[in-house]
């Protein structure tokens, strides 16, 4: 593929319609933003009901740190899907670097969130002292507890890139649909926690 | 006519149960069909959710759990308003705990059937013989024990109110081992006896469960055990992760050749099999 | 390494990172004065531009836009549901409480 200018609508015809990973993941990505999707309704009813309580633990939050973590999840999922595409193309050394980045801005996720709940705590909000921080705390740590397992699907996909014996495509893929759902996620919580009025 | 050896190592065809009237090849199944005591254990796995739905919703009408912030004199109206639904109802709970067994067994088998480690199977059997203590059977004994004697000290009343929803609720983290023991075997599984979108809805479970925590701690709002997020949205989940395993056992089942590679896929609906016949019967 | 989509995704990135980014400037503009207040505008909006995000994502990060028909109707058909469920939700607890 030397000629780029016209490479393009060959590389995009080239590609059939596939479905990215296991279709059972995808079946999994609906169900659980459905889940959470109930999660967030809970919050926002129970918000109506009290807007001034939540407007005013709101405001203890900094907006700071959850563009911050955005951001992180967001250069994370742009690394991921590089390493699909790489690992598609067989440049299986490319594609490992970028699942390491991935990890990497995930963990800078995840310290970044653990400074902000220590931060909150040391100001004497925790998960008991408001219905607002309730669901704050609930949101926050369900979610890592979902870039926890993200780990685990991202150490499969280094898992299979590593050897030439493994690196099932269909495998790096399901991590990454797997990853990106928490990344979507996180847009979704942070909205929610952190803009809405 | 006469059944061939059944050696566990070689797939199984089962041979034709005699045409005859609809008892004598019930019969005749109920002796010979090699399934029979799977399918014995899928039925009483679906009668014991049957009774138990009915026995904790509409007999006993403990569920939709009552709220954990109200006061003495309202839970003691509860209980006389339920007075003879929780004797009767746990009664009939406390004779039929022991379906769980071969539920749990079946369960267990199909782990057995996996190409994974029969440890999974070993311990998941550990995990839910144990795990029915507090997620049924104390629930049981603490309401029976409340409603036995209605003019009892009414803080005790509320004492074992508390004793008997904590545990029930708040006990799911053994459940959630046992989700989280089955995903893993189902991931990991080369013989393909669970599709792999099960083992991804397991994980779902499990984290559902892990929700139910703070039931521990609040009194009311979203996570107490009778919360929008610890309870309803946690059933609605536990619903349908058990109906789909019910149904994927059923295919199971059928599809059971007792071998030990990979399971084969139901035929088509235009080739008949043997097993298609005995399951007419049923 | 095809630069071309290289080059797709880095994009993609940086909206992503700049509807973020516009987040920064609503929080900014409804406190008057300081003062907190509540806002549907504002919370439809923000609501809005993370189910933007979120159709992105599933489009050009998780590659819907290769994928069979049935799974791009899907994912749409999703992001609408969620939007639905959030708004609803708001709304209903809105009318609920007022």
């Amino acid at each position: 593929m030397t000629n780029r200018a016209g490479s393009r609508p060959q590389l995009e015809e080239k590609l059939t319609k596939f479905v990215p990973g296991q279709p059972d993941m995808w079946m999994f990505v609906l169900f659980e933003s459905l889940l959470f999707t109930g999660y967030f309704s809970v919050y926002l009813v129970s918000r109506t009901q009290n807007e001034e309580l939540y407007l005013q633990s709101q405001a203890a939050l900094d907006l700071r740190f959850g563009v911050f973590n955005t951001i992180a999840l967001l250069l994370s999922s742009w690394a991921i899907a590089r390493c699909v595409q790489a690992s598609r193309e067989g440049a299986y050394r490319s594609a490992l670097i970028n699942a390491f980045l991935t990890v990497s801005f995930g963990v800078v996720f995840l310290t970044s969130k653990v400074l902000e709940w220590v931060n909150e705590i040391q100001m004497g909000n925790t998960f008991t002292s408001d219905e607002f921080f309730q669901h704050y705390f609930f949101l926050t740590s369900i979610h890592c507890i979902h870039v926890l397992i993200g780990f685990i699907g991202l150490g499969v996909v280094v898992y299979q890139l590593w050897s030439p014996v493994r690196r099932s495509q269909q495998l790096v893929e399901t991590g990454a649909t797997y990853w990106h759902t928490v990344d979507f996620l996180w847009v979704l919580i942070f909205a929610l926690l952190y803009v809405v009025r | 006519m006469s059944l061939p050896k059944m050696k566990t190592t070689e797939p199984l065809t089962a041979p034709d149960p005699p045409a005859g009237s609809w008892v004598s090849r019930l019969a005749w199944n109920f002796r010979h069909h090699p399934k029979r005591e799977l399918w014995f254990a899928w039925w009483v796995m679906v009668i014991f959710y049957q009774l138990y739905g009915v026995l904790f919703f509409f007999v006993t009408r403990v569920q939709p759990p009552p709220s954990p912030a109200w006061d003495t004199p309202t839970v003691t109206q509860w209980f006389s308003d339920r007075h003879l639904g929780i004797l009767a109802g746990f009664g009939v709970v406390f004779l039929i705990t022991g379906m769980c067994a071969p539920m749990n067994a079946l369960l267990a088998y199909s782990m057995r059937r996996m190409s994974v480690s029969r440890l999974f199977a070993y311990s998941y059997l550990i995990i839910y013989s144990l795990s029915a203590i507090p997620g049924m059977l104390v629930m049981a004994i603490a309401m029976t024990v409340a409603a036995l004697r209605p003019d009892r000290d009414p803080e005790l009343i509320h004492w074992l109110y508390d004793f008997a929803f904590l545990s029930f609720s708040g006990t799911m983290g053994v459940f959630m081992i046992g989700s989280l023991v089955w995903m893993v075997a189902i991931l990991l599984d080369k013989n393909c006896v669970f599709p792999k979108w099960f083992g991804y809805l397991s994980l779902c479970n499990a984290l559902t469960e892990v929700v139910v925590a703070p039931a521990w701690i609040f009194h009311r709002g979203a996570f107490a055990w009778n919360g929008a997020i610890a309870w309803w949205i946690n059933m609605v989940v536990f619903v349908t992760y058990t109906g789909v395993f019910i149904v994927l056992l059923r295919k199971m089942i059928q599809r059971e050749d007792f071998g030990a590679g990979p399971l084969p896929d139901l035929p088509d609906k235009g080739v008949a099999d043997h097993s298609d016949a005995a399951e007419a019967v049923r | 390494m095809s630069t071309t989509f290289n080059k797709r995704l880095l994009i993609v990135w940086l909206i992503l990172t700049s509807m973020t980014l516009a987040y920064v400037w609503m929080d900014r503009a409804v406190d008057q004065n300081g003062t907190l207040k509540a806002s549907t505008v504002v919370t439809v909006s923000a609501i809005a531009i993370a189910l933007i995000k979120v159709r992105i994502i599933f489009r050009e990060f998780m590659e819907v836009r290769h994928a069979p028909a049935l799974l791009c109707r899907l994912t749409d058909a999703w992001v609408v549901l969620i939007a639905v469920c959030l708004l609803g939700s708001y709304f209903v607890g809105s009318a609920l409480s007022g």
